[in-house]
């Protein structure tokens, strides 16, 4: 009890930080010289109309780099902490009773069409909101559907790691062509930048998004299946 | 309008470290974090918001020469995207973590794992 | 040369690919890793080198063809590069050192760990806040996973707590980062701008931003999450951790503040120097090897802390100074712990297993001197031009704090060592093996050249380029020869660098040098008696006698300061070898540390932070206001080497314990290096007051109570190395005395107890560690009339004491002699007093000496006891034919000195016509007293001789205890208690006062220690707390600073 009101106590002090800061805040009636530049140059520079966009996988492609690793070190980790607890192969889902014909057949219907919204959302990226992250989570989504419906389906591991590794790899060497070929890492002018608001446009953003799709559904997949295995069957 | 969202972010971060430094249980505390990050991400995004403004997309609604009087500051919403990622990543994790831990000692209160110390 | 982003590009995209291959090919997969990092390394090493000699420069990388601040850029200049070539090789070699438990958890470890190296490369050479964050996170993330390598069940719970904090942290970064951001427009590290220190706005986002990157470094009290992880990890991880994202963490706290402004460098200080200190004071207390270190690394990440915040004032020297004490750390501390995977034991005295692989002993030994900043090695370099630059800066408290944490910091840390060297080696304590052995090694060649680097600074004075020590290193590399071949090379080397240097000195420092380094040979003659390879000796006692030989070479204060702690070191490890010496070359080095620190305080006060500045400049401030001061701390220094009273309690354990040969060196010449010093000091210096007290009079008052208690305290010895040991304290005294008297005669007396003290101490030492070595024992109750069996180490004994006790014929009383005369010139009564009376007092415990270990009745075990061993004879006879000479020719080398301590002074009391010498007081002739006396003995022992017929033989059993077994029967040997009588009369004065005072000052600490370590209560939740407690009081302390 008493520890709970020190801790109140404490956490009311760091809200008065807070609240200063808050108190204090004017929001800007200009944008700033960053975001100022980024909406004059988002045509020229990049070609994306999704400003947003143009930011995530160019200006500060490096993040999202770091982002993609994030997600793929997640991934690997839980895989390793669940591994010593891992049950014996097919062993998994085995006292799951059989699902349901309306269930599998429903979830096969839906399956394409969230593969298609995924795809979807991955390939406008550049133009409208959306793009890797949010693509590569619908993809993903699909996977967590068929692992609801079908819990002793099993998984290619294999595909699903290939495709983790393509993909990353595919997106450090986009990058390194960046230096080779244009301005700098993970310039996407190593592609032209074509007509502005296109579909193929933007240079390397529309693949680059792919790559970001794939490499974010495959690791929430990978994530997905290393928790449905450790289920206490 | 930014005041609002800024206060309501930071409660919610208060309020999440609260509960993440009051309730033994790990998988409250993970929860309590979750709160606390959505705050974080709410202040980011608020302080990006410029009143009167619309999306930072460059479409028919805003055409690029009108670009920079028309939207709010993208900034802010790329780097909300990244901070969220990360929070999930992280969340995942102590999920893991959790799960070990339970296995380990059947038991999800924190004040049971101190056998490390001093 | 290659763009530096193809260390993240080769980290990511390998850890990437690993997944194509088949996870059943593990040696393929590691092999592929090690390749990955071993290209990152030689691409920073690459960078390191062209940084460095100027072939390169200042590479700035733009991301994504974008200029700053719109897109992510990257800069790797000589810090950057200097530090990710420190991160890649740790990750390298801890790779290797995890190699069981990646080869085991297969691809994904391996990747994670790349990451974890990749990421913390990143947040080195970023220029982005926000990027910042994101390499931040991927390390907290890869932390976490890495933590599971280890086979400690723990390491889970110690996980799950670091990811608890790193939670907090990155919410307040995200904060700071955002507010930063809306106040700047940019997130470009470079585009912040001067922020004063206050609480809106910018400002206060720009605390939260540094205090979220200060909890990264584990300040105390809110690090338990970081010691939970030392403690369970894989110690091939926590060097990682220790040594790479530690070190990184530091340089973006480096890199925040930069641009933010000076103001907030106190925050830095405070908070630094509190870590500091306060973690060094946690860990002594400390038995678990592993967290031990990990105190001993959050400590250190808080004095970097702290020399950060000395940014303002560092100028030039900055990167210097932090760059030294980083690369100290982190090497060192990389190093103990790949050696601790090697220990199968968690106790700190474990790891005496270390003692059955001698290269072992020497590593950990490299490290422990890395860690304290002992010299050759970068941090003591580092640490010289911190105390300039804070002295300079009037930041003495700063100071302060920092030389006591490094106290504590080296009395944890060489107690540890001791437990290496002394305690029981368990069976098969040791998993060494090729692999592990080679990263130590590595990591040990890598300091020694880090070392060397650093030599080059701007003292202008590399020690491992001297010749001395490079001599020393040299022995290092001979160790496996057979001892006494290394023992003619020592002898050999000391002899063949008088003779270099001899010609250059003037006759006083002709005199130190002569005893120092010909008459270091001469000991060692002693040490021909021992066989097999000795292990250990020559390289300490060639470093003691290459500090010793540097000190008479030194003209700066730093080389100086550096021959001295040198010195200190080699005669450290050279007094751990005794049997029984572990304490006590503990509290040797404790003081010696101590004391070397005030010296350094006071060269730092005196120079004003010029540098290099010479010795003979200390005149300059003679007349400052601050002399008295540098006055007090270097005479602190000095009377420590000295072994004043009151400093004196390490001296009779450290010189009585030690071998045989060893306790000669230490006592006949170590001591004079303190007087050197004295010497050196005063006359620079000259007379200084403080307060209206006369310094050398106090000087002179010290003296003159060790002379006195010292031999009072030596009566009542029963151990007769001991005796000999407080003996020394007691002629240390009268030096002391005639030092300080300040005029002509009274430095002819110190000069001449230089040289005689070094004659019949050594002398003495030898002749009973000859009798201990047949005997096996110090005690003299349990000895007795060893005159028939060991005549010549009697004659040694005879002729030591009768020098030692200032009576004719021997130079002893040539000694008295002077001092007496100088002592009439003086106006101090009461130490003159105390010194009369120390002389009779000194007689008590000299008659005891030989008349309990060569007079009376032989004991049983002894019957057939030979001779001491010849090679420990030699040098003894050496010394008594030069005590005779010396006796009866004084002037052969006192005339020099004579005339230029006259030259000093400017007059010349003593007048020297033939062999005869004269004062106002009267004269002395030596030769003619050596005749009488001569005469008077040969009459009185033809008188016995003729009347040994009347001796009657006393039976030894006629004794009878009316058949009662006597509870100890020690006790009734007539020796034991041997002065009781005036045990009653004075024991008063053996009160250990100053022990008990030593005593409690240790407890306190210790007592403090363990209090503290109670708040790290192993909950998680309550480390989270801390955390927040930490952010919350600084946010106070520091807001209310400024109202």
């Amino acid at each position: 009890m008493i520890r709970n009101v020190l801790i109140a106590g404490l956490v009311a002090l760091l809200g008065v930080a807070f609240w200063t800061l808050a108190a204090g805040y004017v929001p800007d009636a200009e944008l700033n010289r960053t975001a100022a530049y980024y909406a004059a140059n988002a045509q020229t520079d990049v070609g994306a109309p999704n400003i947003v966009t143009g930011i995530i996988v160019t200006w500060r492609g490096l993040d999202t780099l770091g982002e993609v690793t994030v997600l793929f070190l997640t991934s690997a980790i839980i895989a390793l902490v669940l591994a010593q607890s891992k049950t014996p192969p097919g062993a998994s889902g085995a006292g799951f009773l059989p699902s349901g014909e309306l269930l599998t057949t429903g979830s096969r219907m839906l399956l394409p069409l969230i593969t298609l919204l995924g795809a979807y959302v991955i390939m406008n990226g550049h133009l409208t909101p959306g793009g890797g992250f949010q693509g590569g989570a619908i993809l993903a989504s699909g996977v967590l559907l068929m692992l609801l419906a079908d819990p002793s389906h099993r998984f290619a591991h294999s595909v699903i790691a290939r495709v983790e590794s393509i993909s990353g790899l595919a997106y450090v060497l986009v990058g390194l062509a960046g230096m080779a070929l244009a301005g700098g890492f993970l310039d996407n002018g190593i592609l032209p930048l074509g007509r502005f608001g296109a579909m193929l446009s933007a240079g390397a953003i529309p693949l680059i998004s792919v790559l970001i799709g794939l490499k974010v559904g495959a690791e929430f997949s990978s994530i997905l299946e290393s928790l449905e295995e450790t289920e206490d069957a | 309008m930014a005041q609002i969202a800024l206060a309501t972010g930071f409660v919610l971060i208060l309020a999440g470290i609260y509960g993440a430094l009051t309730n033994r249980d790990i998988l409250r505390m993970i929860v309590a974090f979750t709160i606390a990050d959505t705050g974080v991400n709410v202040v980011l995004v608020a302080v990006g918001f410029l009143p009167g403004r619309t999306a930072p997309i460059l479409d028919a609604a805003v055409p690029v020469a009108q670009a920079a009087e028309r939207i709010i500051d993208p900034v802010p919403q790329a780097l909300v995207l990244t901070a969220i990622v990360i929070g999930l990543g992280i969340t995942a994790l102590m999920l893991a973590y959790a799960y070990r831990l339970f296995r380990l000692r059947g038991s999800l209160d924190i004040s049971n794992f101190t056998e490390l110390k001093w | 040369m290659v763009s530096p982003v193809l260390i993240l590009a080769i980290g990511l995209g390998t850890a990437f690919s690993l997944g194509l291959m088949k996870p059943a090919r593990t040696r393929v997969l590691f092999g592929i890793t090690l390749t990955a990092l071993g290209v990152m390394s030689a691409i920073a090493l690459g960078w390191t080198l062209a940084l460095a000699t100027g072939a390169a420069q200042t590479a700035e990388i733009h991301t994504a063809g974008v200029a700053p601040p719109f897109a992510i850029n990257l800069r790797v200049g000589l810090p950057e590069a200097a530090l990710l070539s420190l991160i890649t090789l740790t990750g390298l070699l801890a790779a290797l050192s995890m190699r069981a438990a990646l080869l085991r958890l297969g691809r994904g470890s391996q990747a994670v760990l790349l990451v974890l190296v990749m990421a913390v490369s990143g947040l080195v050479m970023t220029r982005d806040l926000f990027n910042l964050f994101v390499f931040i996170e991927l390390i907290a993330i890869a932390t976490a996973g890495l933590v599971l390598l280890s086979q400690d069940e723990r390491a889970i719970g110690a996980g799950f707590k670091y990811l608890v904090v790193s939670q907090i942290i990155s919410i307040l970064l995200l904060v700071g980062i955002i507010f930063t951001y809306h106040a700047t427009g940019s997130l470009n590290i470079d585009d912040i701008t001067v922020a004063p220190v206050a609480f809106r706005g910018a400002s206060l986002a720009m605390f939260l931003l540094l205090i979220a990157l200060i909890v990264e470094l584990k300040p105390f009290p809110a690090n338990g999450w970081a010691l939970d992880i030392y403690t369970s990890a894989h110690p091939g991880f926590s060097a990682l951790f220790s040594a790479a994202t530690g070190s990184a963490a530091l340089f973006v706290v480096d890199k925040v503040v930069a641009p933010a402004g000076t103001e907030w460098l106190p925050l830095l200080t405070g908070i630094g120097l509190l870590s500091f200190v306060a973690s060094n004071i946690v860990a002594l207390r400390q038995e678990n090897d592993r967290r031990l270190l990990g105190y001993s690394s959050v400590g250190q990440l808080g004095l970097i802390l702290a020399v950060i915040g000395q940014r303002d004032v560092l100028g030039d020297a900055y990167l210097y100074v932090a760059g030294g004490l980083i690369l100290s750390h982190a090497v060192a501390k990389a190093g103990l712990f790949w050696m601790s995977s090697m220990v199968r034991g968690r106790k700190l005295e474990d790891w005496a297993a270390l003692r059955t692989r001698a290269p072992m002993v020497l590593a950990f030994a490299t490290f422990v001197a890395m860690l304290v900043g002992l010299p050759p090695f970068p941090g003591f370099y580092a640490k010289w031009d911190l105390a300039q630059a804070l002295v300079a800066a009037g930041r003495l408290p700063v100071l302060t704090l920092i030389l006591l944490g490094v106290l504590i910091e080296s009395a944890y840390l060489f107690r540890w060592f001791g437990y290496a060297i002394k305690r029981e080696a368990a069976e098969n304590g040791l998993a060494s093996n090729p692999v592990d052995c080679g990263i130590t090694f590595a990591t040990v060649a890598g300091g020694w050249a880090l070392g060397y680097l650093w030599g080059n600074g701007p003292e202008q004075f590399n020690l491992l380029a001297t010749l001395p020590a490079i001599t020393a290193v040299v022995f290092i590399l001979l160790e496996p020869l057979d001892a006494r071949i290394k023992n003619g090379l020592a002898i050999a080397a000391l002899l063949g660098w008088f003779a270099m240097v001899a010609g250059d000195y003037d006759p006083m420092r002709l005199i130190f040098a002569a005893v120092m380094i010909p008459g270091g040979a001469v000991i060692l003659l002693a040490s021909f008696t021992e066989k097999g390879r000795r292990l250990g000796f020559y390289p300490s006692a060639m470093a003691m006698y290459a500090g010793l030989a540097l000190l008479l070479e030194a003209t700066t204060f730093f080389e100086f300061f550096a021959a001295w702690e040198v010195m200190t070191l080699g005669s450290y490890f050279l007094i751990l070898r005794g049997r029984m010496s572990e304490p006590h070359a503990l509290s040797y080095i404790l003081f010696s540390l101590g004391g070397a620190f005030a010296i350094l305080t006071g060269f730092a006060l005196a120079s004003g932070g010029v540098q290099p500045h010479p010795i003979d400049g200390l005149q300059d401030v003679a007349a400052a206001d601050l002399a008295p001061w540098v006055f007090v701390l270097l005479a602190a220094g000095f009377l420590t080497k000295t072994a004043a009273m009151g400093l004196h309690i390490w001296l009779p354990g450290a010189h009585a314990e030690a071998e045989t040969d060893v306790s000669p060196m230490v006592s006949g010449i170590l001591l004079k290096a303190g007087l050197f010093g004295l010497f050196l000091m005063l006359m620079q210096l000259g007379r200084q007051s403080l307060y209206g007290v006369d310094l050398t009079v106090v000087l002179a008052y010290i003296g003159a109570i060790s002379a006195f208690l010292g031999a009072v305290l030596a009566v009542f010895q029963e151990d007769a190395k001991r005796l000999l040991a407080y003996s020394s304290i007691s002629q240390m005294g009268y030096a002391l005395f005639g030092v300080a008297l300040m005029n002509h005669l009274g430095w002819l007396l110190a000069m001449m107890f230089v040289i005689n003290h070094y004659v019949y101490k050594s002398m003495l030492f030898l002749a009973v560690g000859g009798v201990y070595k047949r005997t096996h024992t110090k005690l003299m109750y349990q000895m007795g009339g060893l005159i028939t069996l060991m005549p010549f180490s009697f004659v040694s004994v005879l002729v030591g004491i009768i020098a030692m006790s200032g009576v004719p014929p021997l130079s002893g009383f040539g000694g008295r002699w002077i001092f007496y005369n100088a002592i009439m010139d003086a106006d101090l009564r009461l130490p003159l007093i105390l010194i009369f009376m120390a002389g009779p007092v000194g007689f008590l415990y000299l008659f005891r000496l030989i008349h309990t270990i060569f007079l009376g009745q032989l004991k049983d075990p002894h019957r057939k006891l030979k001779e001491a061993p010849v090679w420990i004879l030699v040098p003894q006879m050496i010394f008594v034919a030069f005590l005779i000479a010396f006796a009866v020719l004084p002037g052969m080398a006192l005339q020099k000195v004579d005339g230029y301590i006259g030259s000093i002074f400017g007059d010349q009391p003593l007048v020297w016509h033939g062999r005869a010498i004269t004062s106002e007081f009267g004269y002395w002739n030596p030769v003619a007293i050596m005749a009488v006396i001569v005469m008077v003995f040969v009459a009185v022992f033809a008188i016995l001789i003729a009347k040994n017929h009347d001796a009657q033989m006393v039976k030894q059993f006629n004794i009878v205890f009316s058949a009662e077994r006597p509870y100890r029967p020690e006790t009734t040997h007539f020796a034991w208690n041997f002065f009781a009588p005036y045990r009653k009369a004075m024991g008063f004065l053996e009160t250990p006062v100053v022990t008990s005072f030593w005593g409690g000052v240790t407890g306190g600490i210790n007592g403090a220690g363990e209090f503290t370590r109670r708040f790290y209560s192993g909950n998680g939740q309550t480390y989270a707390a801390h955390v927040l407690l930490f952010v919350v009081a600084v946010y106070l302390i520091a807001m209310g600073g400024i109202a």
